[in-house]
């Protein structure tokens, strides 16, 4: 059975082991032990985003429950690209499943910053550019809106790497589609398909919103639907791979959004419902293929397109 | 952390809004301690891959008790009934199952040369101490639990209790024990005590935070912060807290703190 899969890049490609990862911010950076699976038998991990400067997140309430799903407001809690690139990234030097970072910055420039900091890294084999994150003051969802400025952040982060580059789009706007073409003309080497969408709850009892933020992003499978209609659409408008990611929770919801056109895909919210999620999400797609006799995993991609 | 499907054996309402559940699944309890807590599924557990959707989120809980069963040791929750999950909970019946995973966190350290400890608990809080207080009785330590809350119903019953732990009865109604919060006398217990561990609500720690600032008798003092938590592994980052030290998680770093690092 073939699980294997390149994402080719215009200056170095990505090879995958199998394509199932885990999603940005529900992994924290692969290093917590508490999941109960080796990590090296998965795909990829995508590291929890990094900034400039460190970060110190949201006030409390960040985190709710809600049908199907959970909203989050975080705020990018994270120690900085400098703590990542001097304690973090050394514990990754005997892996061997392929570390994606993924960036965030206040403009344009910073981005290309943190593209250049993590240049030559022998650990890292990625970079995941994150324009889609409702929960950054500054940067983030702003530019992942407006088909020019995310243009004009890809093509800063691409000048300042020579790793494949993915972008990270946001459900968050009319027509999914243009920002996708406006970053693939700009050098994307590959799309992820999507972050959260922006949403609120409001507590009756104490009339005011739950979350301290107000705003904040939907997960789980509750959007999983909107996912697969995205990665469907952005599949038909771009020639670059597509990482499927909303609301996966199993090894049949994996072969759907391979089916809809994405190449490999991201595991986020299930996993802190069964923290064993990504490898039972990889688990059940060798299953299903074993079923079906099919051998490599390429040809389920797109095989439901009509 | 791998998941298990824990079953069980006895679920009764103890007092008042608060139900006891035990189960039996003696290898989630590996190495725990006293104030390590586990995440729980409240919803039936199901044998294929694909996953409950609602209520989506697992919930924490502490381990309460420990007793030997036919299978082996098991282990008890104490909790108050306040929502959809641990209405879920309290309706189990002996043999059904439930997916859980731990033991998560750090627990509480008791100082080898602690002898005298106080416990004291807020509400529900009491449901970790009360392992901790069996666990220092065992090691010939002596205990003082002081039970606090609002009313007679929000009270542990002492009767529960090994018969060596002194216990402080506190209701803010007067309704039992003693009128008022538990951490009233908190000075004058530090001034017997060699070591302090407390859970309960966010303004019982601030409470005993006033006192240690003042020219109170310098004990160490540990507490079990709550705080939201979608995971309960370190990785959501949903239950930071920020302490003197910096944020920290109360998931991973916690539940335990040291009250100085905290108010
Ligand atoms: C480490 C840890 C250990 C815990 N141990 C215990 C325990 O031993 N016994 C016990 O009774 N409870 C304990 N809790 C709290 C327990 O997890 C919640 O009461 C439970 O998740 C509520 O679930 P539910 O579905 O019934 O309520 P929900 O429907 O989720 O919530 C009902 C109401 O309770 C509030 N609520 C929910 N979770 C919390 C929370 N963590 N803190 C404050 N308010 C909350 C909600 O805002 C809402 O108003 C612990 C929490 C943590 C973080
Ligand atoms: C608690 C939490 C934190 C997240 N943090 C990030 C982040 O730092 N960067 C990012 O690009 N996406 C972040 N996401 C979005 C996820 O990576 C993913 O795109 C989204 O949750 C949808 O997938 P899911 O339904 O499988 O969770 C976060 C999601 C959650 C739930
Ligand atoms: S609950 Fe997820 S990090 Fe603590």
């Amino acid at each position: 059975m073939n699980l294997q899969l390149e994402l080719p890049g215009r200056k170095q490609s990505l090879l995958l082991p199998n394509p199932v990862m885990t999603a940005s911010g529900t992994f924290s950076f692969g290093l917590d032990k508490g999941h109960g699976f080796n990590v090296q038998d998965l795909g990829a991990i995508v590291t929890k985003t990094v900034t400039l400067r460190p970060r110190a997140g949201n006030p409390q309430p960040r985190t709710a429950e809600t049908p199907a799903g959970m909203l989050n407001a975080i705020g990018l809690q994270n120690p900085g690209v400098g703590a990542l690139v001097r304690d973090i990234a050394p514990k990754w030097a005997r892996w061997r499943v392929p570390v994606i970072v993924s960036i965030l910055g206040a403009t344009v420039e910073e981005y290309g910053r943190l593209a250049e900091r993590l240049e030559g890294m022998p650990h890292i084999s990625g970079i995941e550019v994150n324009i889609s994150s409702p929960n950054a003051t500054r940067g983030g969802m702003e530019f992942g809106q407006d088909p020019q400025a995310a243009a004009a952040v890809t093509a800063a982060v691409v000048r300042g790497t020579t790793l494949p580059v993915i972008v990270k789009l946001t459900p968050n706007v009319t027509d999914i589609t243009e920002v996708a073409r406006a970053v693939v003309d700009a050098g994307a080497d590959a799309l992820c398909v999507i972050n959260t969408l922006q949403a609120m709850a409001i507590d009756a009892e104490a009339r005011k919103p739950v979350i301290s933020t107000v705003f904040s992003g939907l997960s789980g499978p509750a959007i999983k639907p909107v996912a697969l209609r995205m990665v469907y659409q952005v599949a038909s408008a771009v020639d670059v791979p597509i990482i499927g990611c909303g609301g996966i929770a199993c090894g049949t919801d994996a072969v759907e959004f391979l089916l809809a056109g994405a190449s490999a895909v991201q595991v986020g919210t299930a996993t802190f419902v069964s923290p064993s999620a990504p490898i039972d999400v990889l688990n059940g797609l060798k299953a299903y293929m074993a079923d079906h006799g099919i051998d490599d995993v390429a040809s389920l991609v797109g095989a439901a397109r009509v | 952390m791998k998941q298990i499907v824990a079953t069980v054996t006895e679920n009764a309402r103890l007092y008042g809004n608060t139900y006891v559940t035990w189960f039996a699944a003696p290898e989630l309890l590996r190495a725990a301690v006293p104030g390590q807590f586990l995440m729980l599924r409240v919803t039936v557990a199901e044998p294929d891959c694909r996953l409950p959707c609602d209520p989506l989120l697992p919930r924490p809980f502490s381990f309460h008790r420990l007793r030997e069963g036919p299978d082996g040791t098991e282990w008890s929750l104490l909790y108050d009934v306040v929502g959809r999950g641990t209405q879920w909970l309290a309706s189990r019946t002996p043999g059904d199952a439930v997916a859980c995973w731990g033991p998560l966190g750090r627990g509480f350290s008791v100082r080898p040369t602690s002898q005298q400890l106080l416990l004291v608990a807020g509400g529900v809080g009491v449901a970790p101490l009360v392992w901790l207080a069996e666990a220092a009785l065992a090691d010939n330590k002596s205990v003082t639990l002081v039970l606090g809350g609002r009313s007679a119903e929000q009270i542990y019953p002492a009767s529960q209790l090994p018969a060596e732990v002194e216990v402080i009865v506190t209701t803010e109604d007067g309704s039992l024990g003693r009128r008022g919060l538990a951490t009233e006398d908190f000075l004058e217990h530090l001034e017997w005590c060699d070591q302090a561990f407390a859970c309960g609500p966010n303004p019982m720690f601030q409470a005993m935070a006033r006192v240690m600032h003042g020219n109170a008798p310098r004990r160490p003092v540990q507490v079990l912060m709550e705080e939201g938590m979608a995971c309960g592994a370190g990785i959501c980052y949903g239950c930071a807290v920020e302490t003197k030290k910096g944020m920290r998680l109360v998931c991973k770093d916690g539940p335990r703190f040291d009250l100085r690092d905290i108010f």
